[in-house]
């Protein structure tokens, strides 16, 4: 039985790890990437996601010599992003051991993300999108400008690409709880896997989560930095509710 | 000291394959190239993207009749990992039919699945028919894939998974041929013991 996924996320900020909260400026320093990358490597997490979450804003590339050393921590699959703007970035990633590959911002010029696609597989690269709710209005933040999500939902549904990684921009770093309208809104429109991510702060969170919902993979991060809580205990509590838990 | 290949013919990701192994204590050499005057322990064929494409680089320098020449003929051991494991089929259909390298019998094609959805990503446990790899039944292994191999015959199925309520190849075995459609090497613990199993193994 496939097994459902809980999936830490790294966010860098060309330094240092930070997290923010719902996007807002100030981030707050967590640590350093290749520690972290070693300590969930050794709780047998699922899988590890690692996003310089300023790169694209302030037009820099990677430090591929950061990320080489967060891969060689772990031995679980790791998808990498950060300005992934064309197709050499991608191979660069591929040949320090990154195992998929995330795309924001750039998935949309001139349908980057299906060339990425064509020529590393589908399975390799991962769609993210950063949903913005303002008065009942779902936008999409494209390097940190607002955009109708209406004007793109159909390009997110047809483009090729392996999974769908979605951020709750209103609730990220908040640790209010997960959005579950806006997880279902995607699961509906969406045919791909979908890690969603942004919210939790407790167990009761992902208990919620999982009984209301068909998820199959979850990102967190602020959980693991701010509160007790390890990804063995979010999964105890998700197997309350679900059988296909790998623990 | 074993002599491990990891031919790297221009598709996916092979910093970790030589890292896992490195982890596991062996040498191994990363190399575009492969020779009729080596005599190797092991040769594994990595490999992400899409069937068409990887045969079209294999057949390339004729990789792929010296690789038969090694693996048929001298009985030399060859592990296929995720792509590389369907190339070991005789036809694959990723994007359109085309001829794989025809070592075990069988065809590589799309899944179909419901109410799971494409690719099959994430952990899965393996179904072990093999009993030399028993120690490995019911373990989590990680998986991404949307085509599959179809094997002819059961006997060259070493390991299946099951998504929803289907079956599918999750590792092949033929004598001196093996191949997950399973990353070992992104499988922590179990996917370590595997690969050392099978580079272990006497042929």
């Amino acid at each position: 039985m496939l097994k459902l996924r809980l999936i830490p996320v790294l966010t860098y900020n060309g330094f240092a790890l930070v997290k923010t909260k719902s996007f807002g400026k100030n981030p707050r320093m967590v640590g350093n990437p290749i520690q972290a990358a070693r300590v969930f490597n050794s709780r047998k997490v699922d899988e590890l996601v690692f996003t310089d979450i300023f790169a694209t804003r302030q037009s820099r590339k990677l430090n591929l010599n950061v990320v080489e050393k967060v891969i060689n921590e772990c031995f679980m699959p790791v998808s990498i992003g950060g300005n992934v703007s064309n197709l050499e970035d991608i191979n660069d990633l591929l040949k320090i051991g990154a195992d998929k590959v995330v795309i924001n911002s750039n998935a949309f010029h001139d349908s980057f993300i299906n060339k990425a696609a064509d020529m590393f597989g589908e399975s390799t690269i991962i769609l993210s999108v950063d949903i913005l709710i303002e008065s009942k209005k779902k936008f999409i933040l494209l390097s940190g400008k607002k955009y109708p999500l209406e004007n793109y939902i159909d390009k997110i549904k047809n483009y090729n690409y392996g999974e769908l990684f979605l951020t709750s921009v209103n609730n990220e770093g908040t640790q209010q709880g997960f959005d579950i309208d806006l997880f279902n809104f995607f699961y509906e429109s969406v045919d791909k896997p979908i890690i969603f991510n942004g919210g939790a702060g407790n167990l009761n969170h992902f208990y919620d989560l999982f009984s209301k919902t068909k998820i199959e993979a979850v990102a967190s991060s602020s959980i693991f930095y701010f509160t007790q809580y390890n990804p063995d205990d979010i999964k105890k509590e998700i197997k309350k509710i679900r059988n296909n838990v790998r623990l | 000291m074993k002599n491990i290949l990891i031919l790297d013919y221009g598709m996916g990701n092979i910093a970790s394959v030589k890292k896992a192994i490195k982890k596991l204590g062996y040498h191994s050499i990363v190399s575009d190239h492969i020779s009729l005057n080596e005599n190797y322990d092991c040769i594994i064929l990595p490999g992400v993207g899409s069937f068409k494409t990887a045969m079209q680089n294999i057949k390339k320098n004729k990789t792929d009749c010296i690789l038969k020449e090694l693996v048929v003929k001298r009985n030399q051991k060859i592990l296929g990992i995720c792509l590389g494991m369907q190339l070991l089929a005789e036809y694959g259909d990723e994007p359109v039919l085309s001829e794989g390298l025809g070592l075990i019998n069988g065809h590589v094609k799309k899944m179909t699945l419901k109410p799971n959805r494409l690719p099959h990503v994430g952990w899965n446990n393996v179904v072990v028919n093999n009993s030399k790899f028993n120690s490995f039944h019911n373990k989590d292994f990680y998986f991404i894939h949307s085509y599959s191999f179809v094997v002819e015959d059961k006997l060259d199925v070493m390991m299946s998974v099951h998504v929803d309520d289907k079956e599918f190849t999750a590792a092949v075995n033929r004598n001196n041929i093996y191949g997950t459609q399973f990353h070992p090497e992104k499988s922590q613990d179990f996917g370590l013991d595997l690969l050392k199993n099978i580079i272990d193994a006497k042929t």
